[in-house]
């Protein structure tokens, strides 16, 4: 197979590709002069990740923008949720990250924006593709040309809006001791500041915002060592780990107990619907705790198909104010904005606590508990689909959500076979009660994957 | 046919319709192919689509591994200067240069200081055309580095040795510069104060705006025409945008041709050599007055391919004294191998302030023709063979196909080429008398006219 076609990955997610490979300056600068085209040739923010071919992508896209007479306005690095906010807050046609989130080092990938501060969905993302295969871009002659311009400072709007949000008095009171985990991403150059300024005193470690990821930048918990010896070490109330972009957010306890991402949102949505009951949404992957916690509030929990724009155009639809992906600990709370943050997840996060007067393993231990674990499987995209056909013809009997691959929903726990939107893969996930139960559900629908013969 | 030339003067188009950001990727992959991932400095000067074509060439050549050295907006003349000195292995300069709003281009530059030659074209333009370009891996790319500022100084220390400052600054000169808004505003204030000059600068904000036709021409000089009496000035010079070229206007408020630029300079510094054989270098379509300046001091003219690469090349190649050509520039053997306006200024400063004389009794001394010059749009894919039908309608005339065609008469001469950089005939004609000259170019218009 052409290994070029094989890492290039055009989807709602944006369009993702390694650099050097697949992803050249070329198909990006085309990419974002048809994005620049599809939102009106206005102004459009410009944001990158600290990897290391993010200049050089970044100045693609520049290029792309002019040339179709949109205005640039360039943030450099900052998190992916603040580019979503200062879209709207410019009132821009759009924006164009420039971060492949959680992707291996050597990715790299464009993420669209909307006018409304969220990513293109999959109709819109289609259009946009549309347009490009077609070529023949309507280029703007040299006299309507806009010239550059740039925003150093809007992680501090970002950060000024979330600490109208919460009850920073209560937090600055408590003087938390906090560790954080960079990832050598985004955070590195504004979490620390973020944390200080809600009155914490900050261990950091990966804080050079280099992009060189010293640990695989999914924040997994297996991926936390670091961080769990440092919470122990320094004695820390709670820990924080970032992906590279700033979306997403994974904690550690006070013990040093690396928490699975799926508590990052049950955490905050048993916090925000104590103050605010109202209706959830989380993705399919999304931990059952989560139906649990919103059953005890009295309040309804609705699933959408995996991938932040999807969560939040139910979010829109149900008028629900709390949601998110639990695979992958992307909190989005409307309050702020439309789209996952990681800074919301942390300052929710730290209010919990200051409020609560409980430690953060006694709060961890109060919401339901259950085991989520996953694999994947390399696989292109077709024969993924035809994986999951398979399995929904020996599942029929089950309760079943087929809307996005196949989740089987079982008494106590449910399995998901989907295929993944950023990387050629099969995810399995699955989630019981028990530890055991999990490893064997695991293992057993492994073997099943792997027995198919397509 | 897309508005795109591939040339000695790199990749050129008007903005949109024939160069994009992909074709402008492309162009500096193929350099940075060409050049194997090297060390690469990059320029640019002050139109509006320039900004748009520096993002896209510095992501193509990081593209490629390449370590890329940003002068940022900078003369030509700068950007020929940094190459050598900081071991580059080339260098992309975009900018319009003298052409019309809305064209750009991308000249790629060799290790050297100079534009590349017709052979390393070839073959960079072989890369280009095939399109497979060297990548690097993400942990390979290569940061952006800005060149210092101390660039600048080190410039004008080296243009100060090579010309007679001294002679210069005693002259206590008044000059006016007109910029047309291009790069070279930029180092204005340290030419003014090296030369002890008193400078007056007009259409010197950096912008992408054009005041004027950006060709140093008569037409384009009577911005500074108009103010040479008022100020008194001692003499005007009307930059194009990225300092390579330069016309100049008298005391006496004469807007010259840029034809005289190069006999000027030719007339002075072969007197200073003082030596009989030196070789001076042209094109075969510049003004007879320089044929009869180097006659005067004993040189051998020889006339070859038009265009900066080929002449100055030819000229290093074979060791001659000087090369330049009729559109406003030149170049010494011991200067920078490439046309630099600002040179060209102070060789004439010089000239004035070691004669002692005015530039209008420098120019006095000149043998004068009448040179017309037209230009006629007409796409390249016709432009070739229109100009070869015109041959047989002239069976009076010496007949050169050198470059283009070129018609001798004993009264004078015309010279037809299809431009190099953009969609056009470039019709001259030159005779001791104005209205032989005239005729000709109305008579061979209407020729080509009537080809189509």
């Amino acid at each position: 197979m052409n290994k070029i076609l094989h890492t290039l990955k055009f989807s709602e997610a944006g369009v993702r590709g390694i650099v050097g490979d697949s992803l050249t300056p070329q198909l990006t600068a085309s990419l974002a002069s048809t994005f620049g085209r599809y939102t009106g040739s206005g102004r459009v923010i410009v944001a990158r990740d600290t990897r290391s071919s993010g200049k050089m992508l970044e100045q693609a896209v520049i290029a792309g923008l002019l040339a179709v007479g949109c205005q640039p306005l360039i943030l450099g690095i900052v998190p992916t949720p603040t580019v979503q906010l200062m879209v709207t807050h410019y009132k821009a046609n759009g924006g164009i990250v420039i971060t492949a989130s959680h992707n291996p080092v050597e990715w790299n990938a464009l993420k669209f924006i909307g006018p409304q501060g969220i990513f293109l969905d999959i109709r819109e993302s289609m259009e946009l593709f549309d347009i490009f295969t077609q070529g023949n871009l309507d280029y703007c002659p040299e006299n309507d040309f806009k010239e550059l311009r740039y925003e150093t400072n809007a992680f501090e709007l970002h950060m000024q809006r979330i600490f109208k949000e919460i009850d920073i008095e209560s937090i600055r009171a408590r003087k938390f001791k906090v560790a954080l985990d960079c990832c050598n991403g985004v955070g590195a150059l504004y979490s620390k500041h973020f944390l200080e300024e809600l009155g914490c005193k900050v261990v950091s470690i990966y804080d050079k915002p280099n992009g060189i990821f010293e640990r695989p930048p999914e924040p997994l918990a297996k991926n936390l060592t670091k961080l769990s010896e440092t919470v122990k070490k320094h004695n820390c109330a709670i820990g924080f780990a970032h992906d590279p972009d700033g979306d997403r957010m994974t904690l550690v306890d006070n013990n040093g107990q690396a928490m699975n991402p799926q508590s990052t949102i049950s955490l905050t949505v048993e916090h925000v619907l104590y103050e605010d009951p109202g209706p959830v949404v989380v993705n399919i992957q999304t931990s059952r705790a989560v139906e649990d916690i919103a059953k005890s509030y009295g309040c309804e929990v609705f699933y959408s198909k995996v991938g932040e724009i999807n969560v939040v155009n139910m979010m829109m639809d149900k008028d629900s104010e709390i949601g998110g992906e639990g695979n992958c600990g992307g909190v989005i709370w409307r309050r702020l904005h439309p789209g996952r943050d990681s800074y919301v997840a942390m300052a929710l996060m730290l209010e919990m606590l200051a409020l609560n007067n409980e430690s953060m393993s006694d709060i961890c231990a109060s919401i339901p508990k259950y085991f989520t674990i996953s694999d994947k499987f390399p696989c292109s995209t077709f024969r993924a689909r035809e994986i999951i056909h398979e399995f929904n013809k020996r599942y029929k009997n089950y309760e079943c959500i087929t809307f996005d691959g196949l989740r089987i929903n079982l008494p106590d726990g449910w399995v998901l076979i989907r295929g993944s939107n950023t990387e050629p893969v099969l995810r399995l996930t699955v989630e019981a009660k028990k530890q055991q139960d999990a490893k064997k559900l695991l293992h057993d629908f492994s073997e099943e994957i792997k027995k198919i013969k397509i | 046919m897309r508005p795109t030339k591939l040339g000695s003067a790199g990749i050129r188009g008007v903005i949109g319709a024939g160069l994009t950001p992909e074709n402008a990727i492309d162009f500096a992959c193929a350099f940075g192919t060409f050049t194997n991932g090297g060390k690469i400095i990059v320029a640019l000067d002050t139109r509006f689509s320039s900004e748009m074509l520096h993002q896209a060439v510095v992501s193509g050549l990081q593209s490629c591994g390449c370590e890329v050295h940003d002068l940022g907006i900078a003369p030509a003349t700068l950007l020929s200067f940094a190459i050598p000195k900081l071991k580059a292995d080339g260098a992309l300069l975009i900018g319009g240069g003298h052409q019309r709003a809305s064209w750009n281009s991308i000249v790629p530059w060799g290790a050297n200081g100079a534009y590349l030659n017709s052979i390393q074209l070839r073959e960079l333009f072989d890369i280009y055309y095939g399109r497979r370009f060297l990548t690097c891996r993400w942990d390979e790319i290569k940061k952006i580095i800005p060149v210092p500022e101390s660039i600048q100084e080190q410039y004008f220390d080296a243009l100060c040795k090579s010309v007679d400052t001294k002679a210069i600054a005693a002259a206590n000169f008044t000059v006016i510069n007109d910029f047309c808004n291009g790069s070279g505003s930029a180092l204005e204030k340290q030419f003014a104060s090296r030369f002890g000059l008193n400078s007056i600068s007009i259409n010197n904000i950096l912008s992408g705006i054009l005041p004027h036709n950006p060709e140093p021409r008569p037409h384009s000089a009577f911005q500074v025409q108009s103010l040479i009496k008022p100020l008194k000035s001692d003499v005007g010079f009307v930059f194009n945008s990225d300092m390579s070229r330069v016309s100049l206007v008298s005391d006496s408020g004469e807007t010259l041709s840029e034809e005289c630029t190069f006999p000027l300079g030719v007339d002075y510094l072969l007197s200073k050599a003082g030596k009989d054989g030196l070789r001076v270098i042209s094109n075969i379509c510049t003004s007879k007055t320089l044929d009869d300046v180097v006659a005067r001091h004993n040189g051998i003219l020889e006339k070859y391919t038009t265009g900066q690469s080929n002449i100055i090349d030819y000229m290093k190649e074979s060791n001659a004294f000087i090369s330049g050509e009729g559109s406003g520039s030149f170049t010494s053997n011991d200067w920078l191998p490439s046309f630099d306006a600002f040179y060209v200024s102070a060789v004439i400063l010089e000239a004035m302030a070691v004669k002692q004389k005015t530039l209008s009794e420098l120019v006095a001394e000149l043998p004068r023709y009448h040179i017309v010059k037209k230009t006629i749009t007409s796409s390249s894919m016709n432009a070739y063979n229109r100009i070869r039908a015109l041959k047989n309608n002239f069976k009076d005339a010496k007949i050169s196909e050198i470059d283009g065609l070129r018609l001798d008469w004993n009264d004078g001469w015309v010279s037809l080429r299809a431009s190099s950089t953009e969609q056009l005939i470039r019709l001259i004609s030159e005779s001791k008398d104005k209205e032989i000259a005239e005729d000709r170019v109305l008579k061979i218009h209407a020729l080509l006219e009537n080809s189509i």
